[in-house]
Formats: C-alpha cells, structure tokens, sequence
C-alpha cells in the first residue's frame, strides 16, 4: 500500500493499520512539513521583529515575551523534526538552543514589582512605558496626558492586574483553557464554537469583590466631578496587550460608548469577552500566540458630550512627504466621522506656513448622540447648523498644532480622534500611529518625474542604510579629515572604512565609491543609522567638496542642493518608542534571534555547536533537513519513491521525491523521469508553465549594464560559497495531487505547496519567495514587482522585507492547475528580473511584462 | 493484519476517548489513561508497544515523572511525548529518556496514527534483531 493511499485510507472507512517501509517514510515526511510550518513561522518571526525593531509602533514587554516564546517554539518544532527525520542525530542542537533560551529568558524575566500594583490607575501617573499594566490604548493616551500635556478626558485605566484577578476568580481560568485545549485552527467552525462557549463563560462569570469596589470607587470619584444633575456617563474602550495587538486588531476588540454608573461591571465583561471572538482566537492560533500572554485593559474615559468630533492624520497617508494636516469633523458624536454615514467637514493644514489649504464644509443633518439611557442615538442637526463649519479656526490650528506635536513626540505619522466639548474645550480621545504605506511604496508613488526638478549628481549606488541626509559635501582623504569634519556634513570618500565610526555621529550620511553591502563599515553605518550609499561610481569626481548635496539612500542617488520632498521623509528617522525598556529589551533579545553568522554550509565553522542564534540554528536546521530527505532514498526501495531526477530541458535541476502516485516509475536503476511520466497533476502544471518557450530557454537578452554590475557585484562580493550555491538543486516532493517545491539558491528561495484534487475545499497553493541575489533596493523591489504579480493572480499577497507570501484557497482544480502555470512561469521569470530592477519604475514594468506575457523583457 | 497494544496518557479526556476509539477501530489494542498514577497501573496490569504520554498534566505526576516510570517498567515500550507548550528543557529531557519522538499540538488524528504506526515499526525491527 502506498503513503498516499494510507493517508486516504485513514482520511475515509477505517481501516487496519498495514505495515509496510512507507510507513516510516511517511512519518518522517509528516515530521519535514511540521519543520517546514515552523520554518515558515520562524521567517515572520524574523521580518516582524525587523519591522518592530525600526521603532515605529508601540510595543510592551508582553509583546517581547511573546516574540520570544514563539521563536523558541518554533525552533523546537524545528529541530524535532529534524531529529526524526535524522534518527536523533541532531540532538546537540538542542543543548545550544537550550543555551539561547537561557539568555532570552534572563532578560525578559519581568521584574515582581511589575505585576504588583493597583487594579485601576488614574492617567496622571501612566506613561509609555506602562505598557504591560495598562495595555496599548491607555498607556499611549497617558503619555499624551502626562509627557505633552494634551488634554483628555477625565478618567481611570482598568488595569492588567485586574484582568488576572478577574480570570484568577472562581475556576473561570480553568474552564477558558480546558475549552481552548485541543482546539484546532484547521476548523473555523469548531474555534467558533469555542470562542463562543467561552465569551458565555466570562459573561455569566463574578466580577471579584475588591475589583467591583475598586470600580465603583472610581466611577463615583469621577461621578462626584459631575456638574450638579449631569449622570456620569464613560466611554470604556479595549485596551490589550499580548501582542501589538492595538495595530494588528484596531476596531475588533469591543469598545463601548455612553456607559452608565450600573453597567460598568457588565461593559467590563464584554470587553474582556471580546479577547475571544473568533478572528481574535483564529489570530493567535496560527500565530502561535499563548493564550497565557493575553491580557486585557480597559481605557475608561469620561464621555465627552461632544458638540463636533472627528479624526485627524498627521499626514496624508498616500503623500506623507506633503506638509498637510487632515482633520475631519463631523456634529456630534465621533463614529459618524469615520463609518460614513455623515460626509465630514475636510480641513486640511500646511503645518509649515500655518494655512489652511482646504476648508471644505458639508451639509450634516444628521448627527449621533448620547442616548438618555446609555448608548448612542442618531439626532437631526437643527437646521441652521447644517451647512455650518464645526470648528473656528484658531480650533483648526489648536489641532494642527497637536498632530505636529504627537509626530515629534513619537516620531511617526498619527492617527487622532478629536472631540470639541460643549464648553469649547478640544479634548484628546485616541492617539496612535498611522498605518502609513511604507516609505518605499510611497516611494514608487511619487513618480521620479518629481525629483527631475533637482539635478542628479551621481546615480547608480548601492543603499547600505536607507534614509535621507542633507548637508556639505566633506571629502575625506585621511584620518585627519575625520577629525575636522562638520556637524552635519555628508562624508564623501573613495573606499569605505571601518575608520569612518569616529564621524559617524557627525556626518548626515555617507556616500564613497567603492564598498559592500555586508562590509564593516556598512554594519556600523547601519548601527548609527547613517544614511549610506556605496558604488557610487566617480563619486568623488562628480559631488564637488563643499557643495550643498542631498542623499537619498533609498534610490541610491545623490542631489545638488535641499530636496524637500526628500527631506519631509526624515521625521521617521526619530522615535521615542526606542527609548522604552521594551525596545531596549527587543534589540536586545534580536541579537539572539535575527543575526544570521552562519552563512557557508561548506565551512568546517557549520556545525551546531557553532550556533549562536536562532537564526543560525534555523538555517542549519534547513541545510541538513534537505540532505536528511534526500537522503530517505537509502530508506526506501526505489518504487517506494527514491529521489529521482528530471529530466527536461530547464534552466534548474529538479529532483523528486514520490509519496505515491506522482510519477510513473518503472523497474530498475534509472534515475531520471520525463515529462510524459510526471502524473502529479500540481507538478505537471508548474512544468507546463516553466516549458513557456521565451522561459526554458531564453535566448541571451539585452542587459542594462547597472543591473547586471548589481547583480554579480553581490555575487562576488558575497562569500564564495554563496556564488556557488547559485546552481543549488531544486527539490519537489509529490504525490498524484500534492506538491512540495523548494529552491535555495544561496540566500534566495521560494517554497511553492499545493493540493489539486476534486475537493475544492483541500485545494489551496501556499507560495513564498524570499531574498535573492543583487542588493537590498533590488531585493526590494523585485519582491514587489513579484507581488503585484501574484496580486493580480488573485492571490492574497504579503510582503514583508524581502520576502513575499501568497496564498489561494479553495478554487476549482482547474482554477489551481491555471496559477500553478502562471507561478510555474514566474519561478523561471524571477531569475529574469534582477537585471531589470534598476528604478523604481522597473517594478511596474516587470509586473506588466509579465502579465503580458513578455517574458524576454523586450521593449 | 498486523496488530499491536497501545497506552494513551493524557488529562484531557476527550482527546483520550477520540484517540482510543480510533485506534481500536485500527484493530489495535488500544487503552486509555488521564493521569500518570493511573498509567503506572495500567503497566502493571499489560505490556504495550507504543506509549503516547502528555507532558504537561497538572496535578499529579507529570508527563516526565511518568515517562522515567514507563522507562524502568516497560523499556522496550517506544514513547511519543505530545504537549501543547514546548520547552526546551523538557525536550533536552524526554530525548534523553529515550523518547520515540516529541510532537506539539495541536497533531492532527491522522499524523499521529502515521506516528504511532512508525514506532510501532521501529520496535518491531529491533525485537526481530
């Protein structure tokens, strides 16, 4: 009986358990997908805390422990799997992941004192870094309160302690997690089922007895500030922690408006039931997220009767390099600002002149209230006020005025909601970052065109530390010009040296003739946060000294004079979210995970014991995983499915592994397959794509000659080993429906998995491509380029550095069979596309090539 | 037809009853345990071929306990440790105590049946040499 049939056979009736050498086989290939799930989990891992560690969004100590915890577990995941794979020969690994786990856990043990402390804290004494006690909302609105004196509204902040004690209460802790146990994220249903079991749980569950006074005690204090007849009314709002779950989740979690005194208990309930709808729980699952790291606060504001209210960007999120400050406004209450029931007021700022540029006022007849009873309620505008303005304009500027403010102070665009209180008083109600299209989307927005104004005096470099500096040019010949060199001054050398550190602190960026990407100096420039750019050819030649110049390290090109456009992007080079313990925690517990230090699989230095990361335990886990595959053909008889090779005429050498069904092999020693013998209905429709005429063979195509310098400069400035890595094999494992394809070519691959049966439910292509020869900004945009591809395949796309993932689920075999063509053709079409990559523009241009199917590149 | 015994420890009892159910429709002689105390009975009582131990079991004995336990009764059992939360130490530990494999949850059914034949495969080839 073959792999395949017993898995199907357990999947239908029932039967006995038949033993043959396929069952060993089948285990372990059971044993690689869990090592490639958790090699999958361990990339985001990486990207995401890459993307943390910029410092542009707010993070807690929870947030750290999570990462951590994750990364760890995954890491196990990977090197059991290897182990039964490998017949337990890889259990040293497992001593120095020991070894790192020590040292993460040394810095991220929590200190007692910081679980200790009240179960409701007033605003006054919370600030960003409280994160872990008050949860992401409140934390940032008492840094808004207490560091730039931005007025909120009074009230109190539930805090994490609460939310212990309340699940600590009873046996109702129990109860979640024995419902959550065994609780499988391959069934929707059943987490929607267990999600709503245990949201009836908490809200049927007793509120303890000291955090029932405590809340009362807070709401009559805040009550007693009431004027005389006015009830006291809250808005109490979601506030979690556990992950950055303020971004990941705005809006899912449950916030509720117009609370009176007697339903503060219950509000509180349906909040922290919230932490278990089925996004949330489905949300952690798949992310590996422990249910013993959630936490929820809750933000408890006193309602603002608010006369207009509405939200406020600090930018513009499509043009963040324009000076302009957006403020909606709408009468009333603030939901009706953003859900589009009300066309809002449009002010917008220059926060550089003070003007308001736009002052769009709309017709707004109907507007929300607070309801007399709790609740909110939709009221008609008198008349009079309908076409009115909702604010003055010395109240416009006040807001402006913020958002300036909270973008310093935080050092990224914000998002802001506003309210005007009937007395005239502008109050704060939310602050928290924009989630602004990344510098380099917004990059290939502003089309080149709008830099032509400025003149290009050198063009082509290698970004090392991306980011934008403006100054002199200083021209460094010798150690002696580093000491004399200006604040502010860009360093404009021949070679890079790692003597440039003693500037560094100094200069406003870096550009030199001559250097690597992985260079000392690089790392260094990166580690100071110097905008750098290297390989500019004749640089020295061309930037005269002294000459006003403005580098823009994410294009690579250097400018005579003050690009503004430019420099609007340097806000984000701040933040004060690097000044919390948690960020100092995370950079410190990266260190651990992200740096990669082994990189040659053929140095005698590649061994477990030489392992000084996650990341480096991960990439030799890979390394020997496929070796321990390939090697399963010892294990099995050759029919059982040996690693065969085949033979077709491609550009890559495609080895395969059948489980069963997948290929027609036939008695004997041979070890290659045709086409014609491929039966593995995913594989065959990948080959099909790769055998498109302009890709198997491509006749040599015009290069443009900075693509291609890019391209083998990387190559041979790398290791040696990597060079040679770039004709590594490339594996498939199949069976007459599935399909497991992977390609490493040095530091890029892409992993294509698929099912293609009648079920339309099973089917689904999970495909990733990561890295890659050539340099960062063309890692870069080729990634993207690869995105908006598969975008326009239908796939659901994300791209994170310089890794994209994609995925498609349940479609039509037929549909399946169409894209496994399509990524067929773009597996071959990506070897193509570094030498195109040379501007912003190419990544349009390689996505439409492709789409057209013009896959020479021809013009 | 080949049957053999297998022993599943694990507190969440669900969990024990699916998996038994499954097994014996398999023909195999499979038994079910949620605790450790009641799986040293059950080693009193029979031999069994394949051991799927839980680790974490709060209460009494853990699943490492338990698993040094099986490893001084029944030697020639083949262990397959299953938890929900991995650590390292535990790993570095039931590897060291000669467990079969270490799988996390959440396993799907069919995965672990495929694991369980395979242990099973392994201690039968070393009884035949």
């Amino acid at each position: 009986m073959r792999v395949v049939d017993i898995i199907r056979a357990w999947g239908r009736k029932p039967q006995p358990i038949r033993l043959d050498r396929s069952t060993t086989f089948q285990a372990k290939y059971f044993s690689f997908k869990e090592l490639l799930a958790a090699n999958t989990g361990l990339l985001d891992i990486i990207a995401e805390l890459e993307e943390a560690l910029q410092g542009r969004r707010v993070f807690g100590l929870a947030y750290v422990r999570t990462q951590a915890h994750r990364a760890v577990h995954h890491t196990l995941r990977m090197i059991h799997g290897l182990n039964y794979i490998g017949g337990r020969k890889y259990l040293s690994l497992m001593v120095v992941l020991d070894q790192i786990d020590k040292q993460i856990k040394a810095l991220i043990e929590q200190p007692q004192s910081a679980r200790a402390g009240a179960l409701v804290l007033a605003y006054d004494g919370i600030n960003k870094e409280m994160l872990d006690w008050v949860g992401g909302k409140s934390a940032n609105l008492g840094e808004v309160h207490t560091a730039l004196q931005i007025p909120i509204p009074e009230g109190f902040a539930i805090t994490t302690l609460a939310f212990e004690r309340f699940m600590a209460n009873g046996d109702l802790v129990e109860r979640v997690t024995n419902k959550l146990n065994g609780i499988d994220p391959t069934h929707p249903e059943k987490v929607a089922e267990v999600g709503a079991a245990i949201r009836e749980l908490i809200m049927a569950a007793e509120v303890p007895a000291e955090l029932q006074a405590a809340l009362a005690q807070a709401a009559s204090q805040l009550s007693s500030q009431c004027p005389q007849g006015v009830p006291l009314r809250l808005a109490m709002r979601s506030s979690a922690i556990g992950e950055d779950s303020e971004l990941t989740f705005a809006g899912q979690y449950q916030s509720l408006l117009n609370v009176t005194e007697d339903q503060v208990i219950d509000a509180y309930r349906r909040i922290v039931a919230s932490l278990y709808t089925d996004r949330a729980l489905m949300y952690r699952l798949t992310k590996g997220i422990p249910e013993e790291h959630m936490a929820m606060g809750v933000a408890c504001l006193q309602m603002v009767p608010s006369v207009a209210s509405g939200v406020m960007y600090s930018r513009d999120p499509a043009d963040p390099a324009k000076p302009d400050i957006i403020i909606n406004a709408v009468w009333g209450l603030g939901p009706y600002a953003v859900d589009g029931i009300v066309a809002p007021d449009l002010y917008i700022v220059d926060r550089d002149s003070h003007r308001i540029l736009t002052h769009h006022i709309t017709t707004k007849a109907v507007q929300l209230i607070m309801g007399p009873a709790g609740g909110v309620t939709e009221a008609p505008v008198a008349p009079e006020r309908q076409a009115g303005a909702c604010l003055t304009r010395d109240q416009i500027m006040q807001l402006a005025d913020w958002a300036v403010r909270l973008e310093q102070h935080y050092g990224t665009p914000q998002d802001i909601e506003w309210a005007l209180a009937p007395d005239g008083r502008l109050v704060l109600l939310q602050a928290r970052p924009l989630p602004l299209i990344s510098l380099e989307r917004v990059r290939t927005q502003q089309a080149t065109a709008r830099y032509n104004d400025y003149k290009v005096l050198a063009d082509g470099g290698l970004v090392v530390c991306p980011g934008v500096g403006h100054g002199p040019a200083f021209h460094v010949e010798s150690a002696d010009d580093l000491m004399r060199i200006a604040q502010g001054a860009v360093l404009v050398a021949k070679h890079s040296s790692p003597r440039f550190v003693i500037a560094m602190a100094k200069v406003s960026a870096i550009v030199a003739e001559v250097g690597s990407i992985t260079g000392h100096m690089a790392s260094l420039a990166r580690e100071f946060k110097v905008p750098t750019v290297l390989e500019l050819k004749d640089a020295k030649t061309v930037i005269p000294n002294g000459v006003m110049i403005t580098v823009d390290a994410f294009a690579g090109v250097v400018y005579e004079g003050r690009v503004e456009p430019l420099l609007a992007l340097k806000p984000l080079e701040t933040s004060v979210y690097r000044e919390t313990t948690a960020y100092r925690t995370l950079r410190q517990v990266a260190d651990l995970i992200i740096p990669l230090n082994l990189v040659d699989p053929k140095s005698s230095y590649f061994k477990p014991e030489s392992c000084r990361t996650i990341h480096d335990i991960m990439r030799i886990v890979h390394e020997f995983c496929y070796k321990e595959m390939f090697q399963l053909s010892d294990l099995v008889s050759y029919r059982e499915g040996a690693a065969v090779k085949l033979n077709m005429p491609l550009p890559i050498d495609l080895y395969l592994i059948d489980l069963g069904g997948g290929l027609e092999l036939k008695e004997g020693a041979r070890r290659k397959v045709k086409f014609n013998e491929v039966h593995s209905i995913p594989l065959k429709a990948v080959l099909k794509g790769m055998l498109h005429k302009d890709l198997c063979c491509p006749e040599p195509r015009p290069i443009e000659l900075a693509g291609f310098f890019s391209v083998m400069r990387e190559q041979m400035l790398a290791p040696p080993t990597r060079a040679e890595r770039f004709g590594d094999r490339s594996y498939a494992i199949v069976s007459d429906k599935y399909l497991n394809f992977s390609s490493r070519v040095g530091y890029h691959y892409s992993i294509l998995d698929s099912y293609c049966g009648e079920s339309v439910s099973k089917n689904y292509i999970t495909f990733s491509f990561k890295g890659g020869a050539a340099d960062e900004v063309r890692r870069n945009r080729r990634v993207r380029a690869i995105a908006r591809i598969l975008e326009r395949l239908d796939f659901a796309v994300e791209v994170k550095s310089d890794q994209v993932d994609a995925r498609l689920l349940k479609y039509e075999n037929a549909t399946i069979e169409d894209k496994l063509e399509q990524i067929g053709r773009l597996l071959l079409y990506t070897r193509q596309m570094d030498m195109l990559m040379n501007s912003e523009a190419s990544v349009e241009t390689a996505a439409q090539s492709f789409l057209k199917e013009n896959y020479r590149l021809q013009h | 037809m080949t049957t053999f015994s297998v022993l599943v420890i694990d507190d969440e009892e669900d969990f024990v009853t699916t998996l038994v159910n499954r097994l014996q429709k398999r023909k195999i002689e499979a038994q079910g345990v949620t605790s450790g105390e009641a799986a040293l009975e059950a080693l009193a009582k029979a031999d069994f071929d394949v051991i799927l131990l839980d680790i974490k079991m709060p209460g009494g004995m853990d699943g490492i306990e338990t698993l040094r336990e099986i490893r001084k009764r029944q030697p020639q059992a083949e262990v397959i440790l299953l938890t929900g939360h991995a650590s390292v130490e535990t790993s570095i530990e039931g590897m060291n105590l000669g467990a079969y494999d270490y799988l996390l949850k959440p396993v799907k059914l069919e995965d672990l049946l495929v694991k369980i034949a395979a242990a099973y495969e392994k201690k039968s080839t070393q009884d035949k040499s």
